[in-house]
Parts: structure tokens; sequence; C-alpha cells
């Protein structure tokens, strides 16, 4: 439906969706093509998901890992873990984490992508070669630099508050609080996200004809409104994608938590994802931590239902 | 033109994944002459440097047979990675493990039972806090290495010019000996906020313990009235330095902090001494050590018995050149070597007799006398790997409410105790 | 300059200030003597400048077999990526057949996978495959992490190539793939590249499988795994910290200088045209 909406208010640079229906062709052929990527699929994903659902339905701790013969045991593993408060809170607390980073990252993006546009030329490449600067540092890098930065003894931050004046801040321990790692994540994924978001919302931006702005200029629309009314409908499917994906981002985000705090302090920043792997890892419950991890996938794919659903009616409509 | 280039690197890349997995099954052990190579993992600062030189290069000359390939492992992460490894269908030949770690291990299935070899050891002889985490169901999978307990290590210069002249006996005197050389740019004491080990010692001094046995049932016990005043003790003497409250003694290494030439104390195996003074050569002679103070003098603190033992995983392909390396290493002589220059207690009683005279080891050896361990149960480990004793700390010293914190860790440690039974 | 211009200007400065700042100063401490890293008054500019950090953690002990390993592994799951995902998107841009919808949001689903979640399992497969301790493992896996994103990609920047071009070339005698690279594969190749940047930065940056899939082989690890002992194997020393950092982030950083603008037209490109 979005793309329909916007071939009609757009005028698209390319023109017609590609033609397809050829005569002749071997039919064999595009079986052919995809048959790598199902293959690959099959074994390094599939067949690993089976193995994860196989482990979740039994006792599997390292005498199982290493000697092999592990017994089934029926749901008792999803049993143990839906009949636990903490793992629904640390359900809760995924939803409150992606949702608040997700708000954050797409409304950040979005008003850096429209400044990046109502630069001058000078202005817009430094800011752009700032952000790619930001994209590029890889995320363990960017982890270990986040906890330099706020170091409790020599950390920058912790000066610059005591310079302008915090003197509580003296050696403050950012990370042994719960809500200030939570806060410090929180800041450092949605600085390492805007950029890709940000620059790729400009880039869709450029590509509205400056016509229809003059038009509704003319008219006398203030920013606030051609935004509403011209940038946001034309570019829907781009926010939809970039939504999409930061969700998904968020929500498996997994290193930078570990890196920084592994969960703590206390439960403060456990996630699903850290949460399987701190019970698999940590306390060598593979059963359960598979569990965990089925029920993760399951959420995630709740959540984008809406996605996947409208996916599948615009792949049918072409 | 790119793509003709990147495509024959892609199928070179292929044709190297598929050589490889077939190329993997293929035993490149198979060939009977040559000298064997074995793997073995031993823990950063278990060794220094120079003992192990000293060692693969006699252990060289001796068995020409073998190989020995020795990598250093960090403490962080250790227990996946050594699961990993026992799981594998080609593990490391000799592994060290922590004395409270080896027991889930034993447990496991996947390490080689060694109970024949204790006679060949000496192993009646054996120091009990090894041999006997060491132990399950009777079996000897691990072989005792070495241990230690930790003491304070001081800088004499700097008691010297505060006019300290007897190291303090009692922990009112080393927390007044301790504020007074807090001053001038040096921190009285390094102690980092989550070394649980010194947090233990302070809460068996109270009479306290971390987690206690009802029935078959374990339980925290953190939140006892002598767990906190333990933990009210470690705030104390905590705050005579600048120890990150959030970080313990391997984030940053204590020694290497120790060794940048600002602190007066740190609490830390008597071996740390070596490792000091390999960084800082300077500290050379101006480093003593006196018995972590008790509450009262008569007698010293208790101390965490910590040490490590050798395991052979059931999947190592070399168990018998595996067997010579332990038999070196755990043998008289380099026994005595390394207790020496590690200042480690020997694994055998009988050679306590031979490391005498050495400030650092009297030291210890006082300390030993109230020598206790972690609770013992196989799931201790887990505790250890999420470890909520260190949150608990953090979060006292950072001004929460004891109570409320010690409750919360109790309950991951029951829990931890508990799981799987 | 108007008032609303110098505004923007100023706006625009401060958020350039707080998207450069970390990275700035990280470079910055890397190039610190030691001493003025430890001063209780940090500086902010770089006054004397250092490269002893640098020459710690490249002298490091198997520095360099780290960072070959981690560049041989992403960049032959890259490629494979590519390739394998080439294919799959000229089936979906450019030929009609039963399942495509399937296949496309199966595609989609793959992006989601928690690969953390794969640990365990993987590791079993591994093992039981004699494939633990190899670096083609670790090739694989990274391009089964990189695929779905390149194939949606790549899809989009086929789907914004017009199918006239072929069709001409194919009334002109080629066939259907002398079309393709004749004529689709020159318009394709930014979007090829731009497409690889992605997957290498998540293989370059990958830690999970790298750390429990490489046991015994201390020197086939990669430099994530490494980097993320460092603050042991360096102790204290964050400049030598901080210098690892910045040669780890370097090759990312050039392929990005050079792609950067491709990349994001391109997923512009992938959405608009659904």
């Amino acid at each position: 439906m979005a793309v329909a909406q916007l071939e009609r208010t757009a005028p698209a640079p390319e023109p017609e969706p590609p033609a397809r229906a050829r005569r002749g062709r071997p039919r064999l052929l595009p079986y052919l093509l995809i048959a790598p990527t199902v293959l690959g699929m099959a074994y390094l994903l599939i067949y690993p998901l089976i193995r994860n659902l196989v482990i979740s339905f039994q006792k599997f701790g390292i005498a199982q890992l290493i000697r092999g013969g592990a017994d089934f045991v029926g749901i008792d593993n999803y049993r143990a873990i839906f009949t636990d408060d903490k793992f629904w809170s640390v359900v809760g607390r995924t939803f409150a984490f992606t949702a608040i980073n997700v708000v954050l990252i797409m409304v950040l993006s979005t008003l850096v992508a429209l400044l990046i546009d109502a630069l001058g030329k000078w202005m817009r490449l430094t800011l752009m070669g700032g952000l790619v600067l930001a994209w590029a540092i890889p995320v363990l890098a960017a982890t270990t630099v986040f906890q330099w930065l706020f170091q409790s003894q020599l950390g920058v931050v912790n000066w610059v508050l005591v310079a302008l004046g915090f003197e509580q801040y003296d050696g403050y321990a950012w990370f042994a609080d719960g809500t200030s790692t939570f806060a410090i994540i929180v800041i450092m994924i949605v600085w390492q996200s805007v950029p890709f978001a940000a620059l790729t919302l400009y880039a869709a931006i450029t590509t509205v004809p400056k016509e229809i702005y003059e038009s509704a200029a003319i008219d006398g629309a203030g920013p606030v409104r051609m935004f509403g009314l011209i940038t946001f409908p034309i570019l829907r499917p781009m926010f939809g994608l970039i939504l999409c994906l930061e969700v998904i981002w968020v929500f498996k985000s997994f290193v930078q938590i570990w890196v920084i705090s592994q969960g703590g302090p206390g439960d403060a920043t456990l996630t699903l994802p850290v949460y399987a792997y701190q019970i698999a890892q940590s306390l060598n419950r593979y059963d359960l931590g598979a569990a965990i991890s089925m029920v993760t996938v399951l959420l995630l794919t709740v959540v984008l239902l809406a996605y996947f659903r409208q996916l599948f009616k615009e792949e049918g409509e072409l | 033109m790119k793509f003709r280039s990147l495509a024959t690197a892609a199928v070179a890349a292929l044709s190297l994944t598929t050589l490889a997995a077939c190329g993997g099954s293929g035993g490149q052990d198979d060939a009977s002459s040559g000298p064997k190579t074995i793997d073995v993992w031993l823990m950063k600062g278990s060794v220094s440097d120079d003992f192990l030189k000293r060692f693969t290069d006699d252990f060289a000359a001796k068995h020409t047979d073998v190989k020995l390939n020795v990598q250093i492992q960090e403490w962080n992460g250790i227990g996946a990675k050594i699961i990993g490894a026992l799981a594998s269908k080609d593990a490391p030949d000799v592994i060290e493990v922590g004395n409270t770690q080896v027991a889930q291990y034993s447990a496991s299935g996947g390490v080689r039972d060694l109970s024949d070899k204790k006679a060949d050891l000496q192993g009646d002889d054996w120091i009990e806090g090894l041999a006997g985490p060491g132990n399950f169901e009777g079996k000897q999978y691990g072989i005792p290495y070495y241990a230690a307990n930790r003491v304070v290590v001081y800088r004499k210069d700097l008691f010297a010019a505060a006019g300290i002249t007897t190291p303090p006996k009692t922990r009112e005197e080393w927390l007044a000996a301790t504020a007074k050389v807090n001053t001038g740019g040096n921190q009285g004491i390094y102690l980092p906020g989550q070394n649980f080990y010194v947090l233990s010692g302070f809460i068996w001094d109270e009479g306290g313990d971390l987690a206690v046995q009802e029935g078959d049932k374990w339980k925290g016990a953190l939140g006892t009235p002598e767990a906190l005043k333990g933990m009210e003790f470690y705030k104390q003497i905590q705050a005579l330095g600048k120890g990150p409250k959030d970080s313990d003694e391997a984030k940053p290494t204590q020694t290497d902090v120790f060794a940048q030439g600002k602190v007066a104390q740190m609490i830390a195996v008597p071996g740390a001494a070596e490792l000091i003074v390999q960084a800082n050569p300077a500290l050379k002679d101006k480093l003593g050590f006196f018995p972590i103070p008790g509450k009262t003098a008569d007698k010293p603190g208790a101390v965490f018995t910590g040490g490590s033992d050798l395991i052979v995983p059931e999947a190592s392909d070399a168990p018998d050149a595996a067997y010579t390396f332990i038999k070196e290493l755990a043998g008289e002589k380099w026994q005595v070597d390394l207790a020496k220059s590690m200042k480690y207690v020997p694994n055998r009683k009988a050679l306590a007799a031979q490391v005498t005279g050495d400030e650092g080891t009297t030291a210890m050896a006082a300390g030993a006398a109230n020598g206790k361990a972690t609770p013992n149960s196989p799931n201790w480990a887990a505790v250890e790997a999420k470890n909520p004793i260190k949150e608990f700390q953090t979060k006292v010293l950072t001004g929460g409410d004891p109570a409320a914190a010690a409750a919360a860790a109790d309950a991951i440690i029951t829990e931890a105790l508990n799981s799987g039974k | 300059m108007k008032p609303k211009r110098i505004v923007l200007n100023v706006i625009a400065l401060g958020v350039f200030a707080f998207a450069v700042f970390p990275v700035y100063w990280m470079v910055l401490t890397a190039f610190k003597p030691t001493k003025e890293i430890q001063a209780e008054t940090p500086s902010f500019l770089p006054t004397h400048i250092t490269f002893t950090h640098f020459s710690t953690a490249v002298n490091a002990d198997g520095f360099w077999s780290f960072w070959r390993n981690s560049a041989l592994v992403a960049i032959s799951g890259v490629l494979l990526a590519l390739i394998v995902a080439c294919l799959a998107a000229y089936s979906v841009a450019r030929l009609k057949w039963k399942g495509r919808q399937g296949f496309i949001v199966m595609v989609f689903v793959a992006q989601m996978t928690p690969w953390e979640a794969l640990l365990i399992p993987m590791y079993v497969i591994a093992r039981d495959t004699d494939m633990l301790d190899k670096l083609p493992m670790l090739t694989l896996i990274y391009f089964m992490m990189t695929l779905p994103f390149t194939i949606v990609t790549l899809r989009g920047f086929l789907n914004a190539i017009p199918p006239d071009l072929e069709e001409a070339a194919q009334v002109d005698g080629c066939n259907q793939f002398q079309a393709f690279r004749r004529i689709v594969f020159p318009l394709l190749a930014p979007g090829l590249l731009s497409t690889s940047l992605f997957g290498f930065i998540t293989a370059w940056n990958e830690f999970a499988f790298a750390n429990l899939l490489i046991i015994k082989e201390q020197d086939q690890r990669t430099l994530p795994v490494w980097l993320s002992s460092f603050s042991n194997t360096f102790g204290t020393d964050w400049g030598a910290t901080m210098a690892a950092a910045t040669l780890f982030m370097l090759p990312v950083l050039l392929i990005f200088l050079v792609l950067q603008g491709r990349v994001t037209s391109g997923v512009a490109a992938g959405a608009v045209k659904g």
C-alpha cells in the first residue's frame, strides 16, 4: 500500500516496476539462482535454529555438552522461565529499552537529516563527515571508548562535570548505578545508530523534488506542515524500513551491553539477548538459554508481524 | 573487470573453505616418530616470565620427545573457554583451573581420571585445599598445582616515612596506619570495590559465611548481621584509597596500579610482589608483607585459600605426554622453585620446610593458619561467573542500602547453588 | 549571514561535536604521553604527540596475525555473501516465479536472527564436523550473518536499473547471462561495493563466535577477541588500549570514506522500490 501511495504522490525517478513475465525462459533458472542462498540458510541458519529448538526441550548442561546424550524433558524449560518473575521483568525491560532507543534514534535522525538538508554546502559536508566518523567506529572500539570516557578516576566526563562545579562527580562511579549505566548504554547506542539513519533519510529527502515544497510555500505552509504534508508521506516506506531495521538492531543489541555491564548492576541492563547469553554461558544452563532465545525470536516476530504482513502484500502486488 | 577479480577471490575463498573443511578430519598426530606437541594452558599471573623460561628450557632439554606449547590465559571469561575446550575433540592437553572451579569440570565427565597417578606423585601428602576440590566421588581429577592466600603487600619506605615502624596487628591499628599513609597523592591502600575474596575474609572474621547449607539446600548468607559487619569494615578500609568501587582486582590489574608507585598497600598473594618488580624494578627492595590483621592481635584475619589444580581433558590426544609435563611441574624440584620464586605454598606439605625464610611466605603462612574455602559445591563456579557478591559490594560502597543489596545477592546465590537439584 | 543560518550552523556544530568527540578523544588519547593521560587536568589538544602507544599495541604478541585473520575472515565472508546474494537478488528482482513472496519474507526474517542464541548449537555443529579452531567456519558464519541484508540491498539496486537495457541487449543477440554481465553488472558494481561495507563491518566486529569457536589455536584469533582482552593485556595502559582501538577502526574508516555516499542512496533506492 505504501508503495502504491508513493507512486501516486511522487514522480518516481525510475518508472515502472521491472517487467518480469518473460516468455520461453527455462522455469528452473530462478530456483537455481536462489539455491545457494537457500542451501546456506538451511545449513547455517535453520539447522542451528532447529538444534537450538531441540536443546530447549532437553536437559542440557555441561555434562550433556561434553558427553552428549541429553534427555528430553518436554516443556520443563519453558515452564521454568515462564513462571520466573525475573524473565517477565527482563521482557518488559527489553521492550522499554527498544522503545526508548528507537524513538530517540528516529526523532534525532529525522531532525539531523532535515538539518543537513537546510545547511550550506561546507557546513553540510563537515557535519556529514562527522557523522560518518561516528558511524565508522566499530562497536567494540566505541564501547571501549565509552568506558574510558566515563571511567571513574581519569574519565573526561567526570572531569568536565567537576570543572563545571558539580563536585559530587569527583571519582563518581557511573557503572555502579543501574540507571546511569542504562542511560550510558542508551546514549551509546543512539550515538552509534543516528548517523546511519540520518544519512539514509537525508539521501531520501534529496530525492523529493524541490518544486513540491516551493508550491507548498506559496500556499503559506510552514516547515512543520511541510514535513507533515509532503516529506513524511512521500518517504513513508523509507521511515518504515529504517524503523524496522532499528527495531531489529536495538532489540538484538548484545555486545554493547555485555562488554559494558554484563546486564548489571543488579539486572538494570539485562535484556533478553543478554539474559539468554548469561544463563547459557555463566550458569551453563544451555537448555534454559535456548528456550529464552526461542521466545526472543518469537517476540521479535510478533513485534514486526505488521511489517511483514505489509511486506508480503506488497510483494504480491508487484 | 572488478567483477572478475572479485569472483576469482571469492572462488578462492570458497575452495579454501571446502579444502580446510576436508583437511580437518585427518589427524596430524598420527605420526609416531618425532616429538609430540602438547598444549598447556596456564592462567595469567600463575607463573612469572622468568620461571616459565627456566622451566621450559629445562623441560626441553630433559624430554626431547615432548614439545611444549604454553599459552597464558586471561581469567576473564575463562569458564566458558574451558568448557568449550573440554567439549571439543582436540582439547589442550593440560589446563590450570582455579580450585573453586575444578569441581564442576570434574563432575562434567570431560576430565581424565588421574587416580592411578596419585601414588607416583606422593599424593597422600598433598595439601587438602587443593586435593579436596580436585577429587570428585572418590576419583582424583585435579592434580594440586600451587596454593596461596592473600597478605597485605606494602611499601616499607612509605610506612617508614609516615613513622610506622611495626606492621599493624589489629583492625584498628590497620585503619590508623592506612589513614596515615593516605596523604600526599599516595593512596593508603588500593582496594578495588569488588575484591570478594578479601570481603570473604572479613566476613569469616565476624563468624559469618557467604552461603550456608541447610539439609541439601544452600542459602546465600550475605544478609546476616555478621556478613554485613564484614562489609562495613570493607567499606571503611576501602575508602582510604582510590580503588575503583565498580571493578575488581583484575580490571585494571592491581599490580600495575601498584607499580606506578602511588600506592602504599594492596591485598594480594605474596607472588604479586614479583609482578610489581617486573613492571617497576625501582620498587625492588621497598616491598614488605604482613598478614591481613584480624579483630584481635593474637589471631590474624581469616583468608581464602586460593590456588590451582592441573587437569587433563578427556579429549587430549596426548595424555601420556601431558602427564610427563604434570609430573615435572607438580614434582618436588619445580614445586620448590615455583614456591620460592612466586611465593606460593607448594602442593605437598613436606615441601613447605624448604621454602621458609622468605618474608612474604612467612606472612602467608601466618595467615594460612586461619585459611578457609568458598562453599563446597560444584555450582559455586556458577556463582562466581556472574558474581552477585561483587554487585553487592559496589552497591554498598556507592551508598546503597546494605540489607537490600545483600538480600538481592542472596537470592541469586541461593538460586545458583540449588540449580539443577 | 542571516540569523536563521547562524542558528542552524551553531546547531550543526553542536551535533558535529557530539558525533565526533568520542572518536576524537580515542585518537587523542592514543597519541598522548602516559603522563598526560594520567594528569588530573586533561588536555583537549594534541600538544605532545607520541607514537609509543601505537608501538606498544603493534608489538603486542600476535597483533599482526590477529589483524590478518580478521581481514581474511571478513573479506572472504563478504565476498561469498556478495556472490550468493547477487544471484538471489537477480532472481527476485528480474524473474517471476512461484514462492518469490515467501522467499523475500524469509530473507527478511533471517535478518532478525539473534545470533548469540545460536552459539551453542553452532559450537556443537562445528565440533561434530571438525570445524572448531578453523577460520573457514567463522567465514561461513559471517557469510550467513551478512547475506540477508546484502540480498535486500542488492535487490534495491537492481530494481533501480531499468530492465529495458537488458532486453535491448538480448535483442542484439546477447544471452541472458551476457546481458547481465555486460549491461547490468557495470551499473550494479557501485551497489555491490557499498553493500559489502555493511558485511565487512559486521564481520570485522564479530566477537562471540570468534571467541567460542577458536579455542586452542590462539594464533587463529581475530582482532575483536584480542581487543576485548586488552584491558587485561595492557593493564591500566589506556593509551595503548586506545591506540589498539584506533588501529581497529582504521580499515573500516578508510572503506567508509570511499563508499559512504553510495550506501545510503542504495538503501534509499531499496526502500523506495519496496
